[in-house]
């Protein structure tokens, strides 16, 4: 979306001229040399070469998210429904909308396992597990789920942790938004969809159920309907196997409700929303 | 008829492990009851923590909540809600009948359930069809603020939460 912003005003500034010539490839010229410039002007560590790329390109941070949602879905296809796909993109959409970066080209999906957790991977490929789908009750409960992996991709969690493990100079190349996958890209993700197994910084999970709360009161949902679901996590045993991976790489639901509890306080008292639970997209079981 | 004897044999085992599942809590920590859902309502009551309470409604973020005389309005947040389910075999068969997915396909092993875990994650490779039809479902921002109005959803102001460190 911002790319085609970009394009458009690249347009209007051609339009006065009468050149012709091939925009697209005159862009991807364009922000390659930006990505060398970069280089040559931080000749410090790999590590922060890395780092500042990142913080000027999105397009990079999507090959890199799109890399990674493309491994996951290797691990788990999609539930075969697609009612109930377009019901998470019309709800994940809207979130993500009142969030910082509403313009990234968001994406979300239900896989088919019955797993109970959910994934983000960096510019906005957000999946939850049927699994998890069918704890929720309602469209609020929902919102604030998909809005807890939006706040890991806004704040860039997971791409923070690639950043740190490798020092790969990625070069031009991951620029080209390619068709399937990229080399360079692979050898900084590693190993298929490991990187959405690795733990992230506890804080930073307690981050993102803040920004759950507070996206969902945004979006006109009643943001407690996601405190709900943290509480139903909780009366889930802890040995259960559906919950192994959750609870291994995330604090327990009895410490994020405390966490909660202190950043909340009355703060949201005030916004009562809606849960819309008659509309919420039952899975047929 | 064969999702209504799922539901049935499900119900039967929540009833066998605790018939409260829903109503009944836990107080986490020291708390004042209040007579309405605010935090500046009059007390009514003392909860302590670790005290067990019955649910009666929910408001917003609040819970109406009752424990022996003391009855009143508590934030929702200092109460866990349900008890734990202790035993892994009934959370399991309850989550495999919900799932309906026992006996098929990838994700189901010889332990009730088994879903996706560090090795699926690990050794997964990139599934360009799955992910072509992953990106054919999205939704263009317009399409989701109409959704949105559909539901009668209007966007508020809302700051972000303070972080602790």
């Amino acid at each position: 979306m911002k790319r085609f912003n970009i394009f458009i005003v690249l347009c209007m500034i051609m339009c006065g001229h009468a050149w012709s010539m091939d925009f697209g490839a005159e862009l991807n010229k364009a922000l390659r040399e930006n990505v060398k410039k970069q280089i040559s002007d931080n000749p410090g560590s790999a590590a922060n070469v890395v780092s500042g790329m990142f913080g000027t390109s999105d397009d990079e941070e999507i090959a890199i998210g799109r890399q990674i949602a493309g491994n996951l879905l290797g691990a788990s296809p999609l539930v075969k429904d697609d009612r109930l796909q377009k019901y998470v993109n019309d709800v994940g959409r809207w979130v993500a909308s009142q969030s910082e970066r509403p313009d990234l080209p968001w994406h979300f999906g239900v896989l088919d396992t019955a797993d109970i957790n959910a994934f983000a991977a960096p510019g906005g490929y957000v999946f939850v597990t049927r699994g998890l789908y069918m704890q929720l009750k309602s469209e609020a409960q929902l919102a604030g789920v998909l809005g807890h992996e939006i706040g890991h991709v806004i704040r860039k969690h997971h791409l923070k942790i690639l950043q740190q493990s490798s020092v790969i100079d990625l070069g031009g190349q991951a620029l080209a938004r390619s068709v399937g996958e990229n080399d360079k890209i692979k050898q900084l993700i590693g190993s298929g969809a490991e990187v959405m197994s690795r733990s992230l910084d506890k804080n930073a999970e307690f981050e993102a159920d803040g920004i759950a709360v507070v996206l969902a009161a945004r979006s006109g949902y009643d943001p407690f309907s996601y405190v709900q679901v943290l509480q139903g996590l909780n009366q889930i045993a802890k040995d259960s196997n559906s919950v192994e991976l959750l609870f291994k790489t995330h604090p327990l639901p009895d410490a994020r409700l405390e966490r909660l509890s202190d950043v909340m306080g009355d703060r949201l008292d005030n916004f009562k929303g809606l849960t819309l639970d008659k509309r919420y997209y039952h899975l047929r079981q | 008829m064969k999702m209504m004897l799922n539901m049935v044999v499900a119900v039967c085992l929540l009833a066998v492990t605790n018939a409260m599942a829903v109503e009944a809590g836990v107080v986490l920590k020291d708390e004042i009851l209040r007579k309405e859902p605010f935090g500046d309502a009059k007390p009514s009551g003392k909860l302590k923590a670790g005290q067990k309470v019955t649910i009666e409604k929910k408001d917003g973020g609040w819970l109406s909540v009752k424990s022996g005389a003391a009855k009143g309005w508590v934030r929702m947040l200092s109460v866990r809600q349900g008890s734990l389910q202790k035993s892994r075999n009934v959370a399991d068969s309850l989550k495999s009948l919900a799932s309906g997915r026992s006996g098929t396909g990838h994700v189901v092993a010889t332990t009730g359930i088994r879903g996706l875990d560090e090795e699926d994650l690990k050794t997964a490779k990139f599934n360009a069809s799955e992910l072509d039809k992953a990106e054919s479902y999205a939704v263009s921002r317009e399409a989701a603020m109409q959704f949105a109005a559909q539901g009668k959803l209007k966007p508020r102001q809302v700051e972000y939460l303070p972080v602790l460190q």
